[in-house]
């Protein structure tokens, strides 16, 4: 590429954007959006800490434990057991800025939270999306929905509770 | 499939961005709900970069014409004499992008980025050869030589 090619215009694929693009693609998914009256830095800073905030927003998931983090181009890749139901279940979690992919052991179940500053920074958008990316299962997004959007409920409750 | 689009988010961001400018992120959006939807679609993995560029070429012409930007001036689809532009900042060249219209925005973006033939820009625009050849050589002097190397 040349070098004024370099300088064209680029778009950009947000967080929010991205996490879309992903829960559009499969049948199951279900996902909700929120705007949350605390600042990014303090919305993401206890998101990304979710040994502490999973088990605290996700009624179904009793503790949440890292068992291994390395650092990856701009990401934290990091290997956890959510146990849920008793079960410890393992999960590969991809952990950017504003981004947070969880995907079960043999991709069947998938989990991402998304956020991005708003008006100016001083609140927060918030989207969670959880689904079983698997065929036939479309029949399951009100399940995931319901589940969803208790998530939300409850973390915009902490936010307004301070955290 | 984060790890696909993470891997194309710069080509179709540069796509995106070039062609449909402040409508560019919504375009990106469209273009990967796109290509995950109908991943499975592709047989020949080999086509993948080709076809993402259509899709993210449409989907950006799409944008731009659903924007709100002016329609553009046809006077100034062949006018040759334009100021000197200083494509040392982004604003510049994205000025003298929103000169013109989004289909030559595509042109520019497959023949002087992506580096396409004619006969290959033409044939993913669905327009004839010569179209592409007069479109280009409209956009290149409107753009400024700067960009021929």
């Amino acid at each position: 590429m040349s070098d004024a090619g370099r300088q064209w215009p680029m778009a950009m694929l947000g967080p929010i954007a991205r996490a879309r693009a992903l829960g559009a693609s499969i049948p199951s998914a279900a996902w909700a959006e929120r705007i949350l009256d605390v600042p990014y830095e303090r919305v993401w800073q206890w998101l990304a800490d979710l040994e502490s905030s999973v088990p605290r927003f996700d009624s179904q998931v009793r503790k949440l434990r890292v068992i291994d983090r390395r650092a990856d181009e701009g990401a934290e890749l990091l290997r956890i057991a959510a146990t849920t139901f008793g079960v410890a279940i393992p999960f590969a979690v991809r952990l950017e800025d504003g981004f947070c992919l969880m995907q079960a052991r043999a991709r069947l179940y998938l989990v991402v939270m998304a956020a991005e500053p708003h008006d100016g920074g001083d609140r927060t958008r918030f989207f969670h999306l959880e689904a079983v990316p698997l065929p036939g299962t479309r029949l399951l997004r009100g399940h995931l929905q319901r589940a969803v959007d208790a998530d939300v409920a409850n973390v915009a409750r902490l936010a307004a509770q301070g955290f | 499939m984060d790890a696909l689009v993470r891997e194309l988010m710069p080509y179709v961001g540069r796509v995106c961005g070039a062609i449909a400018l402040d409508r560019g992120d919504d375009a990106m959006q469209e273009t990967f709900i796109a290509v995950l939807r109908n991943l499975r679609s592709l047989r020949e993995p080999a086509a993948l970069h080709g076809w993402v560029r259509r899709i993210a070429v449409r989907e950006a012409i799409r944008a731009a014409r659903g924007g709100r930007e002016d329609p553009v001036d046809p006077a100034l689809l062949v006018s040759t004499p334009v100021a000197p532009v200083d494509v040392a900042t982004v604003v510049d060249v994205r000025s003298t992008l929103s000169s013109l219209a989004p289909e030559q925005r595509a042109i520019l973006v497959l023949r002087d980025v992506d580096g396409l033939s004619e006969a290959e820009t033409a044939q993913l625009l669905g327009v004839a050869q010569g179209t592409v050849k007069s479109r280009l050589h409209r956009a290149r002097s409107q753009f400024a030589r700067r960009f021929e190397p």
